[in-house]
C-alpha cells in the first residue's frame, strides 16, 4: 500500500500531489513539468515536502506533521533513473551488489542469480557500464535497485533515453518484474503506451496536481482527458481476454463483454487476460453497421458525451454493450453530419491493424 | 636572502626611475641596522636622499658583483670586501674600516645561565634540549667569527651538531629574543638593542678574528657617496656609533 | 654520481615532502569537499583563508609558522607533551612544506569532487549507503584525478619549497636543510658553484620524476575505469 500526500516547493513551482494504491503498478503520468519526477524524489527521501505524508507499506517515511523525516537510505526504495546512473568505476557485478550488501540479511528478499536470470545478465557480470548498451545499462539499473531489496520500487521515465526496439525490450523486463515479483512499482513516465501497458492504477498529473486518479481504463476514457492532461494520444482501454487464433491470416480474436477484437496476431495463449489500447483517431463512427467495408471490428455502443473542440477536431466518448468506454476522434463537421448527441446508437468502426503488437499488453 | 634580492631590484628600478641627484644606496651589514639608521639621519639634512638595504655581507656582495647599484659597501667581513677589490667593483683608495664591534653569547633575558667563556667552556651541556642560534658559519660573517671563537675554546666539536644555522645575525638574535633557542652567538650591538635578551658573557678578543667593519666607495657611484662616507667616519657620527655599542676606528 | 652526502640531502627532501603531502591530504579532501558541496556563512572568507599561503611572501608564513608552533608557541606548547615537536625539526620542514602545497591540494581535489555528478551520490544513497559510505565508495574513487593532480602539485611545490622552511626551522645539514636549502647555501660560499650545481641538477631530476609517476598513475586509474 502506497499513500503519498506531498505538498513540495521548487523556487517557485509548487507541487501538490495526494494519491494512494494497492495496485502492482501505480503509474504518474503527465506531460513533463508536471511534478512527477518532485513527487517520487519526495517518496525517495532526496527531496524534502513541505508538508504532508509518505507511508509504505504502512511505514511512515516522512510526516511533517509528527517530525518524521527518513533518510534515502533508510527508507528501503528502489530507484530506477531516467539516466542509468550506474557507477562508472565498477563492473557491473560490483554495481549489483552494491545496495546487496548494504541491506541486512534477514531483509533480504531478493536473490542474486533470479534477478541476473530475469534480465539477462550473465553476460555482462565483468563489464564496465561505459561499455554497455543503452538497454543493457537501464537493465542493470533496474537489477541494481532490485538486488537492495526495497519494499517499492521507483522509475522514472526509466525508458525515455532508449530507441523503440530498446523501449519495447525493457517494457518487457518491467512487465516481467509486475509478474513475478510481488513488488510494488510506481512508474512515472510521459508516455501514454507504456503507461496503458503497465499500469492498474493511474494518477494524472498537470502543473503540480493530480487532475485525475484511478483504474486505467477508467481514467483514459474520461471525455476532459485532452485537457488535463494535454494533446497526449487521446484513447481507450479495453479488457480483454484472448478467444482464439487465426493462423491462416495471422490474427488474434479478443473477447470482452461489449463484444470481440480483432487484431493483428497476439503472441498469448488462449485465455491469457490482456489489455488492448485503441488509439482515438483510429476509431471512426457510423451510424449503421457498414456490410461491405473492410473494418474487421465493428462494436455497438452508444454516445456518453462529446468532447471539448479542438479547432476541426473533436473527441467522442461513446459506452459498449459492456460497459466499456472507447473514444473516438472526429471532425466537427461529421459530429455535425451524423448528429451525433449523448443517447444516440452508434457503430465504433476499428481497423485491425490499427490495434498492433505494441498496443497490446498483458494484464 | 629574498629580501634584500627583491629590494635591491626595486632598488635598481627606483634609481633608473628617479635618477636623481639626491639618492645615494648604500648596503650595509645586518648587524649595522639601528645605528646607521640613526647616523644618517643629520647627514640626510643636508638635502641628500640617503636609502640603506641591511642583509648578510656574503648576499650584498654577490649583488654588488651582479651590479646592483650600491654607492657604498659597509660589510661586516673583509673577506668580501677583499673579493669586490679583487673584481675591481670598488673605488681604489677609498677602502678604511669604519667600526669595530664584540662578539657575545646571549640567551633570552628571563634565562639564568652562567658560564664563563674561556678555554674548555661546556656550551653543549648548557645547551640542554635546544639549540644555539647562529648565523651561518660557513657563509655569514657572525656566524664565521662565531665557529673560529668556540674553535679556539675547544667547543666547536660538541655544538656543531647543536646548532641552528640562519640566514643572518638578526635572525639568531630574534630565535634567542623569542627563547626558540636557550643560547645565541650576536655581535654585541645586536645584544645591547634587543631588550628581550641578555649577555652571558663576551668571547675573549684572542678567539677570533678582529670584527672590523671594513667601508669603501663601489666604483661607478655618485659623487655624493664619498661625502656620505667621509661623514660617517667623522667624529661628529662617531658619537652615534658609539651609542650603539661600536667602537670607532680611528 | 651523487655523493653519499648528497643522497642524504635528496632522502631528506623526499621524506620531508612526502610526509608533507601525506599528513596534510586528508585535512585537504576535507576541506575541499566541503568548499565543493556545501553553502554555509562565511565560506567566501574560509577560501580565502584556505588560499593564504598561495599569496603570503613564503617568509610571513614562516615567521606566523615561528610564532605558533616553535617551542615558545602556542601550538608548539600544546603539542610538546605528546612528543610532537616540529621547532629546528625535520617535522617543522614538513609542516612548512604541507602548508604552502595545501591551497594548491585543496585546488584540485575541489576540481576533482565538483566533476562528479551528484545524481550518482544520490543513487547511492536510495541503495541504503549512509553519506559517509556514499563519499568513499562513489565520490572519493571518481575524483580521483583531482586527488593525484593535488598530491602531485603538493609534492613538487614542498620539494621546491625554501622561504617558510629556512625562516621557522633554519637550515640545519641533516635535518632541515632540505635540497633548495643546500643549494642555497652552496651559493654563499665561494668556491662552491659545482657543489650548487651538481644539486641543482638532483633537483631537476627528482621534479621530472615526481611528475611522471604521477602522469603514469593518472593514467592507470583512468583507464580502468574506463574500460
Amino acid at each position: 500500500m502506497l499513500e503519498a500526500d506531498v505538498e513540495i516547493e521548487r523556487g517557485s513551482f509548487r507541487v501538490e500531489a495526494r494519491f494512494a494504491s494497492n495496485a502492482p503498478i501505480v503509474a504518474l503520468f503527465g506531460r513533463s513539468g508536471a511534478g512527477k519526477s518532485s513527487v517520487i524524489e519526495a517518496i525517495a527521501g532526496l527531496l524534502r515536502p513541505r508538508a504532508g505524508r509518505i507511508a509504505v507499506g504502512g511505514r511512515v517515511l516522512f510526516d511533517a506533521a509528527a517530525g518524521i523525516d527518513l533518510p534515502p537510505e533508510e527508507r528501503r526504495v528502489g530507484y530506477v533513473f531516467q539516466d542509468d546512473l550506474l557507477f562508472p568505476h565498477m563492473t557491473v557485478r560490483a554495481n549489483l551488489a552494491y545496495g546487496e550488501r548494504l541491506t541486512p540479511a534477514p531483509e533480504r528478499f531478493v536473490e542474486a542469480r533470479r534477478i541476473v536470470a530475469l534480465l539477462g545478465l550473465e553476460r555482462l557480470l565483468e563489464r564496465r557500464p561505459a561499455t554497455l548498451s543503452g538497454g543493457e545499462k537501464q537493465r542493470v539499473a533496474i537489477g541494481r535497485a532490485l538486488m537492495a531489496s526495497p519494499r517499492v520500487l521507483l522509475m522514472d521515465e526509466p525508458l525515455a533515453s532508449l530507441d523503440a526496439p530498446r523501449k519495447a525490450e525493457i517494457l518487457q523486463y518491467v512487465e516481467l518484474l509486475r509478474d513475478e515479483l510481488r513488488l510494488p512499482i510506481v512508474y512515472v513516465s510521459h508516455a501514454i503506451e507504456e503507461v496503458t501497458r503497465l499500469a492498474d492504477h493511474l494518477v494524472v498529473m498537470a502543473e503540480g496536481r493530480v487532475v485525475a486518479e484511478g483504474a486505467v481504463a477508467d481514467v483514459l476514457s474520461r471525455a476532459d482527458m485532452v485537457e488535463l492532461a494535454g494533446r497526449f494520444e487521446a484513447g481507450a482501454v479495453i479488457e480483454a481476454r484472448v478467444a482464439g487464433h487465426d493462423e491462416a491470416y495471422g490474427l488474434t480474436r479478443l473477447a470482452f463483454p461489449g463484444g470481440e477484437l480483432v487484431v493483428a496476431n497476439v503472441d498469448a495463449l488462449v485465455g491469457e487476460p490482456v489489455r488492448a489500447r485503441i488509439r482515438a483517431r483510429d476509431v471512426a463512427l457510423a451510424l449503421e453497421a457498414p456490410s461491405k467495408a473492410s473494418f474487421q471490428n465493428v462494436l455497438e455502443g452508444v454516445v456518453h458525451s462529446v468532447g471539448h473542440e479542438f479547432g476541426a477536431i473533436v473527441d467522442v466518448t461513446l459506452t459498449l454493450a459492456g460497459g466499456e468506454r472507447l473514444v473516438a476522434r472526429l471532425t466537427r463537421a461529421s459530429v455535425a453530419r451524423l448528429a451525433l448527441a449523448p443517447g444516440v446508437r452508434v457503430f465504433a468502426l476499428v481497423k485491425a491493424i490499427a490495434i498492433d503488437r505494441r498496443s497490446v499488453g498483458f494484464a | 636572502m629574498r629580501h634584500a634580492r627583491l629590494a635591491a631590484a626595486l632598488l635598481a628600478c627606483a634609481a633608473c626611475a628617479l635618477a636623481r641627484a639626491d639618492t645615494l644606496t648604500v648596503f650595509a651589514a645586518a648587524s649595522l641596522k639601528e645605528a646607521l639608521d640613526a647616523a644618517v639621519k643629520p647627514f640626510e639634512k643636508r638635502g641628500h636622499r640617503v636609502v640603506v638595504a641591511y642583509a648578510g655581507s656574503n648576499v650584498l656582495a654577490r649583488q654588488i658583483e651582479s651590479g646592483a647599484p650600491a654607492a657604498v659597501f659597509i660589510s661586516a667581513d673583509a673577506a668580501w670586501v677583499d673579493e669586490l677589490e679583487k673584481g675591481g667593483f670598488v673605488h681604489p683608495g677609498t677602502r678604511r674600516n669604519l667600526l669595530a664591534n664584540d662578539l657575545v653569547l646571549v640567551a633570552p633575558a628571563g634565562s639564568k645561565v652562567q658560564l664563563r667563556l674561556a678555554p674548555g667552556v661546556d656550551v653543549a651541556k648548557a645547551l640542554g634540549e635546544g639549540r644555539l642560534a647562529i648565523a651561518n658559519p660557513q657563509a655569514v660573517p657572525a656566524g664565521k667569527y662565531g665557529k673560529a671563537a668556540l674553535a679556539s675554546l675547544g667547543a666547536w666539536n660538541a655544538v656543531k651538531d647543536r646548532m641552528a644555522p640562519v640566514e643572518n645575525v638578526r635572525v639568531a638574535l630574534a630565535l634567542v629574543a623569542r627563547g626558540e633557542a636557550p643560547l645565541g652567538i650576536v655581535y654585541r650591538t645586536d645584544a645591547i638593542a634587543e631588550p628581550a635578551v641578555r649577555i652571558v658573557d663576551t668571547f675573549p678578543a684572542g678567539s677570533h678574528p678582529a670584527i672590523v667593519y671594513p667601508m669603501v666607495l663601489i666604483k661607478g657611484a655618485h659623487p655624493g657617496a664619498g661625502e656620505l662616507a667621509a661623514y660617517l667616519a667623522s667624529p661628529a657620527a662617531g658619537a652615534t656609533w658609539e651609542r650603539f655599542g661600536f667602537r670607532r676606528v680611528p | 654520481m651523487p655523493t653519499r652526502d648528497e643522497l642524504e640531502i635528496v632522502a631528506l627532501s623526499l621524506k620531508v615532502a612526502f610526509w608533507g603531502v601525506a599528513a596534510s591530504l586528508p585535512l585537504a579532501i576535507g576541506t575541499a569537499y566541503v568548499l565543493a558541496r556545501k553553502r554555509f556563512p562565511g565560506k567566501t572568507l574560509f577560501d580565502a583563508v584556505v588560499h593564504l599561503p598561495l599569496v603570503l611572501p613564503p617568509v610571513v608564513v614562516g615567521f606566523l609558522l615561528l610564532v605558533l608552533f616553535g617551542r615558545q608557541g602556542p601550538m608548539g606548547r600544546l603539542l610538546e607533551p605528546f612528543g610532537i615537536v616540529f621547532a629546528f625539526r625535520w617535522t617543522g620542514a614538513a609542516l612548512a612544506a604541507a602548508i604552502m602545497g595545501f591551497p594548491l591540494m585543496v585546488r584540485a581535489i575541489r576540481l576533482g569532487i565538483e566533476a562528479v555528478d551528484t545524481r550518482l551520490e544520490s543513487a547511492a544513497r536510495t541503495l541504503g549507503a549512509r553519506r559517509g559510505r556514499v563519499f568513499f565508495t562513489v565520490t572519493l574513487p571518481l575524483a580521483w584525478p583531482g586527488l593525484a593532480t593535488g598530491a602531485v602539485l603538493a609534492f613538487a611545490r614542498s620539494l621546491g619549497e625554501f622561504g617558510a622552511t629556512i625562516t621557522f626551522v633554519s637550515n640545519i645539514p641533516g635535518e632541515t636543510q632540505t635540497l633548495p636549502l643546500a643549494i642555497y647555501t652552496f651559493t654563499q660560499v665561494p668556491g662552491a658553484g659545482l657543489a650548487a650545481m651538481r644539486l641543482s641538477i638532483l633537483s631537476v631530476l627528482l621534479s621530472l620524476a615526481a611528475l611522471a609517476a604521477s602522469e603514469a598513475f593518472t593514467r592507470r586509474r583512468g583507464v580502468r575505469s574506463d574500460a
